[in-house]
């Protein structure tokens, strides 16, 4: 069964090949610079994302004087959806029933903020900026500034949204 | 069995229009209200690009619409994928050489937004004649996406077509032929760089015009002869009379423009291989009778 769906893939494939839509508008490609461009652009976005969130993204350290103020929140208390998660692990494969899933309240969706309001009364508590999880086994997703970071306040009161 | 295989890869499961987000006014108000937010921010020939001149967006738009059109995409990925194109020139300087890797991550893009069954990387690097490599794909569409600050579900003039329709008194017999002309010419505006800075409202209802007008639909209700059209028509969108006739017009033109120019090049084609030419072309001389469409620009 596969093999015949990747056949036949294979078959559309290269049936795409004759026809007279297939075609090199503009000459060559440079690849080299096409890389560097790439490469570039990115960084260029980086450093946007780094001014305007006054957070190094290279480093993953706040920077000092922008809109921002990052503080460090302890692992625990950073809300479960933020939190890394494993591959091959339980947690991972069935979020629906996990033990973090249990941690973050009785809400069914994910995407709700559920920061313990805890997190503001108990200034103490604010510890030392957790250690990167430098372990062997890969994680699911990128790490977030969030794990590590919570935005405390806006020095600057503009309206301006994410995105824009 | 292969047979079987192939007859479902065709099948597109799609739910029945929905009521709620049809005949419901606010969704209308709300497409108007954040329409303009989606257009490129310059007109980018003067003052961003060197390199990039008007006929090779057109070049690189008419390779885009014949591999969506090859590949059967939802006929909202290319405007959509336009979009996308126009407004990353609009703050990116490219050179030429890379247009066509620009519009192959545009398509690629508009497609995973679009459609159940999205376009692939390795396909759409094939139709580049393997200029580019998936990989490279995969790179850019992070780049592009980082330009676009990840708005992609931008309003395109397809998202208007059935608001606009049911507020037509036109004959229900009618509506799949009105609804692929109106299609074709909102194709045909995307493909053309004066038209990007219309807000997709406009190009949407300017097209209902040309449409209406071509198929001779006049003689069915008064509302829909000439100038009580375009008043009906702008009154939906809340915009000028005139405004939109001068879109009205300016698509008509377009329309003429290409359809000579496809002819022009039937003519060279004619000992070559049929394929996939004008869009605009030959859907319309699929949908209506050739007379039809010449008669429109007379």
């Amino acid at each position: 069964m596969c093999r015949t769906m990747s056949t036949i893939n294979k078959r559309i494939l290269t049936a795409l090949g004759n026809g007279p839509t297939r075609r090199r508008l503009f000459g060559p490609v440079d690849r080299e610079q096409l890389r560097e461009e790439c490469r570039n652009q990115l960084r260029k976005d980086l450093e946007d994302a780094s001014h305007r969130w006054s957070f190094d993204f290279a480093t993953e350290t706040p920077m000092v004087g922008g809109d921002f103020q990052w503080e460090g929140v302890v692992g625990p208390r950073v809300p479960a959806l933020y939190r890394s998660r494993l591959v091959g692990s339980a947690d991972a494969r069935r979020p629906g029933a996990s033990a973090s899933r249990a941690a973050s309240g009785p809400t069914d969706k994910e995407n709700v903020p559920c920061t313990p309001t805890r997190c503001q009364t108990q200034p103490q508590n604010l510890e030392m900026t957790p250690e990167k999880n430098h372990s062997q086994r890969l994680k699911r997703k990128q790490t977030n500034i969030t794990d590590f970071y919570q935005a405390k306040r806006r020095v600057v009161a503009t309206s301006r949204k994410s995105g824009q | 069995m292969e047979q079987l295989l192939c007859l479902e890869m065709d099948t597109v499961l799609r739910a029945r229009p929905d009521p709620n987000l049809l005949f419901d006014d606010r969704v209308l108000q709300s497409l108007l209200t954040i329409e303009e937010r989606f257009l490129p921010q310059f007109s980018y020939f003067k003052c961003v690009q060197k390199d990039i001149q008007p006929f090779m967006r057109r070049m690189v738009a008419t390779w885009m619409l014949e591999v969506c059109e090859e590949q059967k995409c939802e006929e909202e990925v290319f405007p959509l994928a336009m979009n996308y194109l126009d407004r990353f020139l609009a703050v990116v300087r490219t050179r030429k050489s890379n247009l066509q890797l620009l519009g192959a991550v545009c398509m690629f893009l508009a497609s995973k937004l679009k459609e159940t069954r999205p376009l692939t990387a390795e396909k759409l690097c094939i139709y580049t004649d393997n200029s580019i490599k998936p990989q490279e794909l995969l790179e850019w569409e992070l780049v592009v996406l980082g330009k676009l600050k990840w708005n992609l579900a931008a309003v395109t003039p397809n998202d208007f077509i059935e608001h606009i329709m049911r507020k037509l008194p036109l004959p229900k017999e009618k509506l799949t032929l009105i609804r692929k002309h109106v299609q074709t010419f909102i194709a045909l505006c995307a493909t053309d760089f004066n038209f990007a800075m219309y807000p997709p409202s406009m190009i949407a209802t300017g097209s209902f015009g040309a449409a209406i007008c071509g198929l001779q639909l006049d003689d069915v209700d008064q509302a829909l002869l000439g100038d009580n059209l375009t008043d009906l028509l702008a009154k939906i969108i809340n915009t000028e009379v005139d405004c939109l006739k001068e879109c009205q017009e300016q698509i008509e033109r377009v329309l003429v423009s290409s359809l000579r120019e496809g002819q022009q090049q039937q003519q060279q084609q004619q000992q070559e291989q049929a394929g996939p030419r004008n869009k605009a072309l030959d859907e319309l001389d699929q949908s209506s009778t050739p007379t039809d469409v010449r008669d429109i620009n007379l």
